[in-house]
């Protein structure tokens, strides 16, 4: 999340990836720097540790999401 | 759960203080709000905590840093609320504030070591001429119940992290289990049962200075080792036995490294070591040597993130001796204390002495513990 934050503050187009699990964390830290709306993505969770293939398949069908995101047009 | 959800930002009257009916009813309130840590506190009424103010001789609104991951304002008033809570005595608030600003140091990196998961907790040792004064115990059981100024000290700092610096388990404390030392840490050393110069004036600071200096540590590893003069008058049995619980290859001081670790000698461990003609520094260096690792080792746990090498590359565990704080504390006998550390953060979470200052505080007549 802070590092979403961080590039946001630069002005640098960003979307921060946060898993299911650490969804209240996201809200707080969010809250807590200043910028409650940073877009974000709700990824499963766990993500870490479940194989390549697993996180293939996450990253495909969350990819035009990011996009959208970052701007491009949907 | 939206932001608003948090307890303190949807509740809190916009006075700041709120009502109940009894102390049993505000106790209860608090807890409800999650303002505690989970044991019942002293309620920190308006009367309470102007008196630990005007202890601290310092105005209530001044601030002295900003804690994480909340970035709330740590003013003296918010620390003595978190003070009164904790149990401390009026004579306390100056350590306190010192820790305070020991953790709120940038090197120490609060923020992401209240976030982490590991299980990390400011470990507070507290050295110079007001420790013993204070009452911050160093010897049997320095680390367990039975010492109020050991247990209401770290607990107010613990209490202000979570109701200043915002750390609350599952949603911005995201330690996957804590350990028990999130409630208190404190301990001081035992200076007088130490052979060397006391901890502080090792890290800078004049021995008649009280320093507080806060280290992040996991829960401390018991090291059993046997010393004998005869068999062992060098005292490699408890260098080496030291070196090992530091090195434990699943630590993040050995798959990580970089950070740093707390060494506990008890001071039959202690004396050992310096009749072997040890100073601090020689052991310090001894543990950097000695607490490493294969590589080979690392990799078979930690596989592609393992430091790079080859295979039969010795990894040390720390980057410099300095970066062992050893101490003297405890009752005499076989077991000292290792507590490896997280090893993250922009800083590494590095360990933080700041001098207590005793200038501004005031003894208040009539006052308990004044």
């Amino acid at each position: 999340m802070r590092d979403g934050i961080n590039l946001a503050r630069r002005g640098i187009p960003a979307v921060a990836l946060v898993t299911e699990e650490f969804l209240p964390q996201s809200v707080f830290v969010a809250q807590a720097s200043g910028m409650p709306d940073i877009p974000r993505i709700i990824l499963p969770h766990p993500i870490a540790g479940t194989g390549k293939e697993a996180m293939r398949k996450v990253a495909e069908s969350y990819v035009p999401a990011m996009l959208t995101a970052l701007g491009r047009p949907a | 759960m939206t932001a608003t959800d948090t307890p303190d930002q949807a509740t809190r009257p916009d006075d700041g203080w709120l009502a109940a009916a009894d102390e049993h009813e505000a106790v209860e309130l608090l807890h409800e709000l999650g303002c505690t840590d989970g044991l019942p506190v002293i309620v920190p009424t308006p009367e309470r905590v102007a008196r630990m103010v005007l202890a601290s001789g310092l105005d209530g609104d001044l601030m002295l840093a900003a804690l994480g991951p909340a970035l709330g304002a740590a003013t003296v008033e918010k620390v003595a609320v978190a003070a009164v809570m904790a149990g401390c005595l009026p004579d306390h608030m100056p350590l306190v504030l010192a820790a305070i600003q020991a953790v709120a140091d940038p090197t120490f990196d609060l923020t992401e070591m209240q976030a982490t998961t590991h299980c990390t907790a400011p470990l507070l040792i507290v050295n110079g001429p007001l420790a013993p004064v204070l009452g911050v115990h160093s010897g049997f059981g320095a680390l367990g119940p039975g010492f109020r100024a050991n247990a209401s000290i770290g607990r107010a700092l613990r209490l202000a992290m979570i109701n200043i610096g915002g750390g609350r388990a599952g949603s911005s404390d995201m330690s996957l289990l804590g350990h028990p030392g999130k409630f208190t840490y404190c301990l001081a050393e035992s200076e007088s049962a130490s052979p060397w110069e006391p901890f502080h004036v090792s890290r800078g600071f004049a021995a008649e200075q009280t320093v507080v200096t806060v280290i992040g540590a996991e829960a401390p590893h018991s090291v059993i080792a046997i010393a004998d003069r005869d068999a062992d008058p060098g005292g490699d049995r408890i260098l080496n036995a030291l070196a090992a619980c530091l090195a434990a290859v699943s630590t993040n001081n050995a798959a990580l490294g970089g950070g740093m670790a707390a060494v506990i000698l008890n001071p039959d461990h202690a004396a050992t070591l310096a009749q072997a003609g040890l100073s601090r520094a020689d052991v310090q260096a001894a543990l950097r040597q000695r607490a490493a690792n294969p590589r080979s080792a690392l990799v078979s746990l930690a596989g592609g993130t393992a430091r790079k090498g080859q295979p039969d590359d010795l990894v040390h565990c720390f980057a410099s001796p300095d970066d062992i704080c050893v101490l003297v504390a405890g009752g005499g006998g076989l077991y000292s204390m290792v507590m490896p550390s997280w090893c993250a953060g922009p800083h590494r979470n590095r360990a933080v002495s700041v001098a207590v200052d005793t200038d501004q505080a005031c003894v208040i007549p009539g006052l308990p513990g004044a």
